[in-house]
């Protein structure tokens, strides 16, 4: 028989129900592949010494009656959501030793559920980038061919799922952090809409543009992770209730931006993601052009704002109160060297870019250009959104590249073309495979994005789960 | 292009030490990043004039909840002396 670690969340959940098998038992065949593959594929910045005893703790709650879905059922954990008592770093040297003093919402709830936390995962520092290569620990790999990256900045969280060292994971999504590398990896990953999720405990980067977000094998786990760590909360002035928006429209009908997909998508990635269409005309839905003008715009406007919120976020890691320290001449100096040895390459590249584009004389033509292209942008994705289900694309351009092919920055970040909108508008979107194309001779996974309404999630996996 | 003295500029503002490698390489990604963003100009000013749709939460200024033990968080001072948190002396007398 397969590892246990192959199952899915509501596999494992109905066999754990009937008694067949028991946390324990998910958390061994876990650890097991762990011990088998983490060396290689860098997943797991930590793997937590207590997983066993997690696991048997959940156990004897089934005992007691508890039946969530999510009891028993192993978890990996971004490295930038905080786990009360247990190091939190950001892949960064700047918070390599920090540990960190409460539980992230999304954490106290998942305990409540009775989920297990496998281990801490590697990441883009700061969660910023689109491959795992900017970690201070190291490239996470991709599962499918190790000389590839996983995706980023959630590689690690993927990765895990991907390589069953995990049944479901939490990732953050800025820009496409969850989405992009599902696509790579052929997993789900989902952003939820703008304060579905609170991110009370997730390390900000771009606070307005900030959503942890589920990852699981199948669109159906996806959502009970989601459905367990959504919600308002006193501690995020952002987040939302349920029914905070009108609910999303059902017309059977999925939109495509083809202006959008018209150059620079691989000919194989638009042919699955054809197929994937073709597949969804076969089962009821009507697939119609549309268009959204300001869309080009989405990568530029992302590009300025995303810098311009994290050079600013980034500024509380000074070396005073906690975090890597270093003293030089003058107070001033204690902050530069502590930040340039804290800090790595694309980090320090991101701050610099914030700087510069909220800096006098350059604020009203970068900054200010940008929010008034964000609100365009909101405005044609919610008009599309009154003719449509569904807007979909595919997640990425192009299947996984190789470790260090993209050492251009620019490069790198046209990866992002097709997430980064979901992120400016607030839109819920997720990544479900569809299929796999050849670079040399590994066969690689593609994504098919799907973003819906404001608050209509639902809509995503009812979608989604047709595709599937 | 942004100039060198940009970057120097730039780095002393952000509160980084930068080495000299480093501030030609960012002269040079900075560069090529600001062409591709300069795309937004082509936004017209009569979209920016309608209410926006974004704006900030504020929550209500009272304590909810305390985040995290005293202790815990003493603990990660760099440099600690009893309960408090050694910094540099800032404001020092007129030699």
């Amino acid at each position: 028989m397969s590892s246990l670690a192959e199952l899915t969340i509501v596999e494992a959940g109905k066999k754990m129900a009937a008694g067949e098998i028991t946390a324990v038992d998910l958390a061994h065949a876990c650890l097991e592949n762990v011990e088998k593959k983490n060396k290689e594929l860098n997943a797991y910045i930590e793997v937590f010494a207590d997983v066993l005893e997690q696991a048997q703790k959940a156990d004897e709650r089934r005992k007691a009656g508890e039946n969530h879905p999510l009891l028993g059922i192993p978890l990996a954990i971004k490295d930038n959501i905080l786990i009360e008592g247990r190091v939190a770093s950001a892949a960064s040297k700047m918070l390599e030793h920090y540990v960190a003093t409460y539980d992230a919402t999304v954490i106290k709830k998942l305990r409540e559920a009775g989920a297990v936390f496998v281990g801490r995962t590697n990441m883009d520092e700061f969660a910023m980038g689109g491959s795992t290569e900017h970690s201070a620990f190291g490239p996470a790999k991709n599962p499918h061919d190790p000389t590839r990256v996983p995706g980023g900045s959630s590689g690690g969280s993927i990765a895990a799922v991907a390589a069953h060292m995990a049944l479901g994971a939490l990732g953050t999504d800025t820009g496409g952090s969850v989405r992009e590398p599902a696509s790579f990896c052929g997993v789900v990953g989902m952003k939820p809409t703008y304060g579905a999720v609170s991110r009370s405990g997730l390390m900000a980067m771009g606070s307005s543009l900030d959503q942890a977000g589920p990852v699981a094998k199948t669109v159906e786990d996806t959502q009970l992770i989601y459905d367990a760590i959504k919600g308002i909360d006193p501690l995020d002035s952002t987040s939302i209730a349920d029914g905070f928006y009108p609910a999303g429209i059902r017309n059977k009908k999925v939109g495509v931006p083809r202006a959008l997909l018209a150059q620079g998508v691989d000919p194989d990635v638009k042919e699955r993601f054809e197929t994937s269409l073709e597949k969804l005309k076969a089962q009821g839905y009507e697939i119609v052009d549309i268009e959204i003008p300001s869309a080009s715009l989405a990568l530029a406007c992302y590009y300025i704002i995303m810098p311009a919120e994290a050079s600013t976020n980034l500024a509380r890691y000074d070396g005073i109160r906690y975090g890597l320290s270093r003293k030089g001449a003058t107070l001033a100096e204690d902050y530069a060297e502590s930040r340039a040895e804290g800090f790595g390459p694309e980090v320090r590249r991101r701050i610099m870019l914030g700087t510069y584009v909220l800096s006098a004389g350059y604020y009203d033509a970068y900054y200010g250009k940008a929010t008034a292209a964000r609100e365009v942008l909101r405005r044609e994705f919610a008009e599309a959104l009154k003719g449509v289900e569904v807007i979909t694309t595919p997640t990425a351009p192009a299947p996984a590249p190789k470790i260090g092919e993209k050492a251009d920055p620019l490069s790198m970040y046209l990866l992002d073309i097709f997430t980064v909108t979901a992120n400016l508008t607030g839109n819920p979107a997720i990544s479900v495979p569809m299929g796999m194309v050849k670079r040399e001779s590994a066969e690689l996974p593609v994504g098919f994005q799907l973003t819906a309404a404001h608050g209509d999630e639902q809509a995503l996996f009812e979608v989604g789960k047709a595709l599937q | 292009m942004v100039s060198i003295e940009d970057i120097r500029g730039l780095a002393q503002l952000a509160r980084l030490k930068l080495a000299g490698a480093e501030e030609e390489s960012l002269q040079k990604d900075i560069s090529s990043i600001l062409d591709y963003v300069g795309q937004v100009s082509a936004v017209s000013v009569s979209s920016e004039k309608e209410k926006p749709l974004l704006r900030n939460v504020m929550r209500e200024d009272i304590t909810t909840e305390v985040l995290g033990a005293r202790e815990d968080l003493v603990k990660a001072f760099p440099t600690r002396e009893g309960d408090f948190n050694v910094v540099r002396k800032i404001i020092q007398k007129d030699e």
